[in-house]
């Protein structure tokens, strides 16, 4: 089989530049869980209708597993990784967790993020405005009630 | 003072910030030096000989550093019970199902792994097929196994009381069939194994399970190593739902890959295969006979399920059953004929799901509304007429100590407004309910039971140490909150060391929701079993009897002089210098009757608690395109009692998400020859925030005598009845009773045209 050739680029990952190497075939989630070790984005459907890889790119939700890494350099990602800071919670994730929003964990870093860029959007969401943002994050555990719930417990808080 | 500090209280869940971070760590998260990439080769055929693998060229692939076939094993047939044992992980003779293992490489990255599967040469001689119960079961059908004439893998008989008699004495009598075809788990988690070997032959292992024990002991069999080199290591795991209990293909594959290449392997599932090659849930076909009195009370019931099993036993003999004991449970019926089988087809393996059985509960709740109409009485009456109590027997024998049928039927009723709404609500508006109970653990051999220790260290704070395993519903939080209520700590004092098969004792899983039940006793008694010892020392230095010391706030205090007291830590550091032993054993063994066998003896008491429950549901069916809304929801559930209320609700809000509204409205595998048709996301419709309706918690407590603190399970009994009260609510809408599941828009429009013919031809007939 023939090798893909590989180029350089440097992609901006949670405000930490990284130089790395890849086929142009390469997806952000690979680079991502393979090259730079941030696992917190998951492969769960494969197919951009999960939710489970997303990152923010810009500000905005994507979905790393249909995203060529080549197209990234330049812009501003953003994973679950880097959302915590000094060891703290994000409010974001400290409403999860009050909540009891997470069960099993698979998807909440991308239920999360995309609650982030909602949130930073909209500060005041309506629940029909929340479900209609997270429509494309799956989750199978918990029906979704508890992960309304903690999102809007933010609502109206600066962020 | 309160009772309790922890328990009963909403305690926010301990392994939930690592979740929220992305740092908790799943089995495909792993990375490990030099680290393989695995990849299976699977069957394209339904039925086929396998005539011969040829792998030279794979192997001479550069960057491939093993190739395995089933001539690397030892052709050893794993099952769940010595009488089924049927499924070799790498196939000898023949392929059963379009994608079932058939060879495995491990390479240095995914393309070479690809690449050298796409080297591997096999010859198979194809064989016809059979892709449902009725070919199986036909004569000179093509035969999956030579040990199941007929294709017949399970047949479960059990007759109680007289049937025919209470049919005689019925005063309305009705049959009908029920379907559905199979639906599936769809973890957020695909499947995933990494597994590797250190100098000395001990395997490390990491996969999502649902009890790492029953895991480790088919390991320790086929790879022919004794048990206590066998490691299955605690890892995050991405739900379970009833699956990933039993050992997979995969694990053992990626065992022997890691073996022969003498480097850790990792093999991840893609969405496809996590669908078609770990396990479904059954396609079922219910033929159910109902007699009752002029009152609505069943006086017999004769039930016939067929189920179709796919190519291997799995679970073969649990599902056969319970979907008629949690009927059984459910409802009282005293002369009650059950006759159960389970079919093989050349299809992907079938398992115990969470939800397993919606043509069957569905079919039973919504008969007793068809029959209720016909009698007059409204389908809430109905159930209280029929709800099993506490004190009674089960038809197959088991003592039900504690029940709260009666009081979630009522409570559910009066938060939907069931009086104000059943038949007097708006064209196309309709309300349903449903009822089930479900099982704490079953007899379960020698892993039945459940072991703990705990361990003090010297500043009063403990480490638990147990089998129980999370696959996402808060086991651990669970057995952390029991530990540190009984030595008056708080969970920040609690370390957790769990499912590891190196480490921690024998333990069920959480297979059969006994976690709480069995292994939240266990650590309960290692609890008592610490603070007895904790007690002894304050005792002695205050001169005070052990019965009247209290432990909370890290304290040991004389209850009724809290003044006089001493820190845990103070009495842990005495009996250090004292040279006694400070840390703490506890053990569960339920209270179920040994003797009794799915098959063979399927009488006695099964389960020593029973969880029960019943959830009305509220509908608004478009009657142009079929669409039903959702209105509203109201889950109750008898769960003993409620250690923690928001990880119950979380439990009944999910099971509602997937029992319900996945399972009663858009799940359900679509086939063509064998070939699922809809393995991924894009096609097999799993309900979204945007679908969920709101949904109105009522937790029942009944304080089960033999419960941690009288607790049983969290949720399952409303993820179960909530497809009945799904199927009631959109039949009472459209005044068609469905018999066919999921209720997908295009038999609702198809009904209303029906009824609409058959109305109009009355009318002018």
């Amino acid at each position: 089989m023939n090798e893909l050739k590989r180029y350089s680029l440097t992609l901006t990952v949670n405000n930490e530049t990284h130089a790395v190497t890849a086929s142009p075939n390469r997806t952000l989630l690979e680079v991502l869980r393979e090259d730079l070790h941030l696992t917190g984005a998951k492969e769960s459907c494969g197919e951009g209708v999960c939710g489970a890889c997303t990152v923010l790119v810009d500000g905005q939700p994507v979905r790393s597993c249909l995203t060529l890494a080549m197209a990234m350099e330049g812009k501003k990602i953003t994973t679950i990784e880097g959302l915590a800071q000094g060891g703290q919670l994000h409010p974001i994730q400290a409403a999860f967790v009050e909540h009891h929003a997470i069960q099993c964990g698979f998807c909440s870093p991308g239920m999360i993020l995309t609650a982030y860029a909602l949130l930073r959007e909209n500060q005041n969401p309506t629940e029909a405005e929340i479900r209609h943002a997270i429509a494309g994050n799956v989750c199978r555990c918990t029906g979704y009630a508890k992960i309304v719930k903690a999102i809007q417990s933010l609502a109206g808080e600066e962020r | 003072m309160e009772k309790f500090t922890l328990i009963g209280k909403s305690m926010k869940r301990i392994d939930t910030a690592a979740k929220a971070t992305g740092e908790a760590i799943f089995s495909a998260d792993l990375s490990l030096p030099r680290m393989l990439v695995g990849k299976v080769l699977r069957s394209p055929h339904p039925h086929a000989r396998i005539l011969a693998i040829d792998t030279s060229k794979a192997e001479k692939l550069s960057g491939v550093k093993a190739v395995i076939t089933a001539q690397d094993m030892c052709g050893d047939k794993w099952g769940v019970f010595r009488y089924t044992q049927d499924q070799q992980f790498l196939p000898t003779e023949k392929v059963r199902y379009v994608g079932e293992e058939v060879a495995a490489v491990a390479a240095i990255d995914e393309d070479t792994a690809l690449q050298a599967l796409a080297l591997i040469d096999v010859q198979y001689e194809v064989l016809p097929a059979v892709f449902n119960i009725d070919d199986a079961l036909a004569a000179g059908a093509p035969q999956l196994h030579d040990v199941y004439p007929n294709n017949i893998n399970v047949e479960v008989k059990i007759d109680v009381g007289d049937v025919e008699k209470g049919f005689s004495e019925s005063y309305l009598v009705k049959e009908d069939t029920f379907r559905a075809p199979e639906d599936t788990y769809f973890q957020g988690e695909p499947y995933a194994v990494a597994a590797q070997f250190d100098q000395t032959g001990n395997l490390e292992i990491w996969m999502p399970n649902a009890g790492p024990h029953m895991k480790s002991k088919p390991l320790s069999n086929v790879l022919k190593i004794p048990l206590n080199k066998v490691r299955v290591r605690k890892i995050s795991i991405g739900g379970a739902f009833g699956g990933r209990s039993e050992i997979s293909p995969a694990d053992v594959i990626c065992a022997f890959l890691a073996r022969k290449a003498r480097l850790p392997v990792k093999i991840v599932y893609t969405r496809e295969e996590n669908t078609v090659a770990t396990r479904q849930a059954h396609a079922l076909v219910t033929k159910i006979k109902t007699g009752v009195d002029r009152e609505g009370k069943v006086l017999a019931r004769d039930i016939t399920c067929y189920m179709d099993g796919g190519a291997y036993s799995s679970t073969g003999p649990i599902a056969t059953s319970v979907p008629f004991l949690c009927m059984e449970q459910a409802y009282r019926m005293d002369n009650v004929r059950y006759r159960g089988y389970r079919i093989l087809t050349n299809k992907p393996i079938r398992g115990m799901y969470r939800v397993h059985g919606r043509a069957f509960a569905s079919g039973v709740d919504v008969q007793l509304d068809e029959m209720g109409a016909e009698l007059g009485i409204d389908p809430v009456t109905m159930r209280l007429r029929n709800a099993r109590q506490a004190g009674d027997y089960t038809p197959t024998k088991s003592y039900v100590a504690s029940c709260g049928m009666t009081e979630c039927i009522v409570k559910a009723a009066a938060k939907a407004g069931w009086e104000s709404k059943f038949g007097k609500l708006p064209p196309w508006h309709g309300i349903g309910i449903g009822c089930n109970s479900v099982q704490t653990g079953f007899p379960m051999g020698i892993r039945g039971g459940s072991q703990a220790l705990i361990k003090l260290n010297e500043d009063g704070g403990i480490t638990v140490i147990t089998g129980i395993v999370d696959n996402g519903q808060g086991n651990e939080s669970m057995v952390v909150q029991i530990a540190a209520e009984e030595l008056g700590l708080t969970s920040d004092d609690v370390q957790l060391i769990s499912a590891d098969t190196e480490v921690t004792p024998s333990d069920p899983g959480s297979y059969s929701m006994c976690e709480t039940f069995v292994g939240g006793n266990a650590v309960r008694l290692a609890a008592l079993d610490v603070k007895k010892k904790l007690f002894k020392i304050a005792a002695g230095e205050f001169g005070t009897g052990e019965d009247e010391l209290t432990a909370r706030d890290r304290k040991i205090f004389v209850t009724e002089n809290p003044k006089i007291s001493m820190s845990i830590a103070k009495a842990v550091r005495i009996a250090l210098s004292r040279n006694e032993s400070i840390s703490g054993e506890g053990s569960y063994w339920p209270d179920v009757d040994a003797k009794r066998e799915w098959v063979k003896n399927p009488s006695g008491q099964l389960s020593e608690a029973f969880s029960f429950g019943a959830v009305i549901v509220e509908v608004k069916v478009d009657p142009e395109t079929g669409l039903v809304e959702v209105l509203e929801v109201a889950a109750a559930q008898d769960v003993g009692f409620a250690l923690n209320p928001q990880i119950i609700e979380g439990q009944f809000e999910g099971g509602v998400a997937m029992g319900g509204q996945g399972g009663m409205l858009t799940e359900f595998l679509q086939w063509h020859e064998g070939r699922v048709l809809n393995p991924s996301q894009l096609g097999y419709l799993v309900p979204l925030a945007v679908d969920m309706p709101p949904i109105n918690n009522i937790i029942v407590e009944t304080i089960d005598p033999k419960g941690p603190y009288g607790a049983k399970e969290a949720g399952m009994s409303v993820a179960m009845s909530a497809a009945q009260a799904y199927c009631g609510a959109i039949s009472n809408a459209v005044g068609v009773y469905f018999h066919d599941y999921p209720i997908t828009p295009d038999k609702i429009v198809k009904a209303i045209e029906e009824k609409k013919k058959k109305e109009n031809a009355e009318v002018s007939g």
